[in-house]
This record gives C-alpha cells, sequence and structure tokens, in this order.
C-alpha cells in the first residue's frame, strides 16, 4: 500500500543488487520509487556526507515529492583483518554505512513528520550479530545500525513513523560473489539467499498492516545466526 | 501588512490538537509547553508547521528561549515582520 499523499520510496543504493530487487518490489506494491546512488540511479549523492544528502533529498522533493519510505541500504565492504585494517578503511565503511543511515534518517525524518506517517528500512547485515574476522569496520557500521533503527523508533513510534533492521545473511550480489562459496557450507539452509527474498521483507515492513512492528530487526538469513 | 496574532494562536492551537496534544485545541498565550506536556519532538513538529505556513525559518537559537504559545506566536510575528521587511 502506497504511502499517503504522494509520498516517495527512496531506496538509497538501490542501483544494483539487493537495492534494485528492493526497488522492483516497492514499485510492484504500488510505490513511487526513487533510487539515490553514488554515481547511478535518479538522484546522486555521497550519503556519508551530510551536505550532500541535504542536496539531494531537496532534488527528491522538487522532482518526486516527499519521502515517506526510506530503505537505508547503500554500503561498501573494504575487508581486512583489523591488525592490518587501515585508518581509511575503518572510516571509510563507518562513514558510509553507518553515517548514511544516519543522514538519510534525520533528512526523512522532516518528510515523514510532517506527514505523520513514515516507514524507515535498515539493511544491516548478519555479521552485526555474528562476527566475521576481516569485517571489522562492516561489522562495527552495521551493529551499530541496529542500536540507530531502536533508537529511531522509540523516538519517533507515537507519531506512527517505524523504523525496522533486516539483516541479510549472504546474498548473491556483486560484493559478496568472492566470499559466497567459501560460507555456503556455514548456512543451514545450504545455500546463499537471493536479493528478492530480502526485498519481501522490505515490502512487509513498508506496509500499511506493519504499523505496529517498530524496533524489530529480521533476521533473513537461512538460519546462519539462529 | 502585520500577521494577526489571533491566526496564529489559532495554527498553534491546531497543530497542537494535531500533534494530539491535551488541552492544545484550548491554549492560550500564556500557556506553556511544560503546562501542555509538550516535549522537543511535538516542538519540533509545531515548528515546521509555522515554517511551512509562514514561510519563515526557525533556527534552533531561536527557539531556547521559546518557553510558552504566547513566546512562539511572538517570535512567529517577528519573523514574519524581518521577511517582509528584508529586500528582495
Amino acid at each position: 500500500m502506497p504511502p499517503p499523499e504522494g509520498g516517495v520510496a527512496l531506496i538509497t543504493g538501490g542501483a544494483r543488487g539487493i537495492g534494485a530487487a528492493i526497488t522492483e518490489r516497492l514499485k510492484a506494491d504500488g510505490f513511487t520509487t526513487v533510487m539515490l546512488g553514488r554515481t547511478s540511479g535518479d538522484v546522486q549523492a555521497d550519503v556519508g556526507d551530510a551536505a550532500s544528502v541535504e542536496a539531494a533529498f531537496d532534488e527528491v522533493r522538487e522532482r518526486f515529492g516527499p519521502v515517506l519510505v526510506l530503505v537505508n541500504n547503500a554500503g561498501e565492504r573494504q575487508d581486512n583483518i583489523a591488525i592490518q585494517m587501515t585508518a581509511e578503511q575503518w572510516e571509510s565503511v563507518i562513514h558510509t554505512n553507518l553515517g548514511g543511515a544516519f543522514h538519510c534518517t534525520r533528512r526523512a525524518l522532516d518528510d515523514m513528520l510532517k506527514a505523520r506517517w513514515g516507514r524507515i528500512v535498515n539493511i544491516s547485515s548478519v555479521v552485526a550479530e555474528r562476527a566475521n574476522p576481516g569485517q571489522a569496520n562492516y561489522g562495527a557500521a552495521k551493529a551499530g545500525m541496529l542500536s540507530l533503527t531502536r533508537t529511531i523508533a522509540r523516538e519517533m513510534a507515537r507519531k506512527n513513523i517505524t523504523c525496522n533492521a533486516i539483516t541479510p545473511g549472504v546474498i548473491e550480489t556483486d560484493m559478496t560473489t568472492d566470499v559466497a562459496d567459501k560460507l555456503v557450507a556455514g548456512i543451514p539452509a545450504g545455500r546463499i539467499g537471493r536479493p528478492e527474498e530480502i526485498a519481501h521483507a522490505v515490502s512487509f515492513f513498508c506496509s500499511e498492516e506493519a504499523g505496529y512492528v517498530n524496533g524489530a530487526t529480521l533476521a533473513v538469513d537461512g538460519a546462519m545466526a539462529a | 501588512m502585520a500577521v494577526d496574532t489571533n491566526e496564529i494562536l489559532e495554527e498553534i492551537r491546531g497543530q497542537l490538537e494535531a500533534i494530539k496534544v491535551v488541552g492544545g485545541r484550548e491554549a492560550t498565550p500564556e500557556s506553556t509547553w511544560t503546562e501542555l506536556d509538550v516535549d522537543s519532538l511535538d516542538l519540533v513538529e509545531l515548528v515546521k508547521a509555522l515554517e511551512d505556513r509562514y514561510e519563515i525559518t526557525i533556527n534552533d537559537e531561536d527557539l531556547k528561549p521559546i518557553e510558552s504559545v504566547g513566546d512562539a506566536i511572538g517570535l512567529t510575528v517577528r519573523l514574519v515582520e524581518a521577511k517582509e521587511g528584508a529586500p528582495a
């Protein structure tokens, strides 16, 4: 069910992989979707940069309408074991994955508060719950997103705004082609997941019927973190 | 043209009611946020509505001394007058 008063669903990092599947699913659900990417999509921004996000959201509001659904999906990986991880690798991943979710959320709340309706879905990761060597930066950022999710949920619950998170396991995307084969043996489901399976969970959180589901984390990981 | 303070009061009452503030419809200029149980998030919502309605920008600094409906009316009048007095 689409949001009220012509609002749009903004998906960060929506041009490919999980983001593209989410965009397609929300479109099929009746939402007007806008993809925000660093260099691709309908609108461009570096989500880790607050000023860049401000400008992009101004453009979205001007061209498409207020953002009443936000899916924080933009992310990057720069894996390295902690002892060899550079400060730049640490900061870049925290900046994009966690900072990006915060900046986009903060700005989207302006529109949602005015509409007195909003849905935020944060795409975290199984590594937020089950540590993966080589991903201190990525895991910390994704775990931070879960705390961000719960905080926003508590702050905004009485304003009819929900904020929930999904922790995907290993999903078939460009970002996971190098690790999928190694990890599949450790997945109880015996296979990696499909982007559409994440999109289905996002669709649920964005529905009117999920209005009382707030601050939740839904694992879509083939029981990897169970 | 000077903005009507009664109109701003009505706007604030309407917004408080929409925010589901108990007693919002009966608020007077003397009503304080504490008395109305208006918290910081309610205040943000009210401010955004006033910004949209009167095409003004209310900065965090402006908001600090605002403790009552009357304070909010006074601030809105001041910002509207400053906007109208500003060169085009």
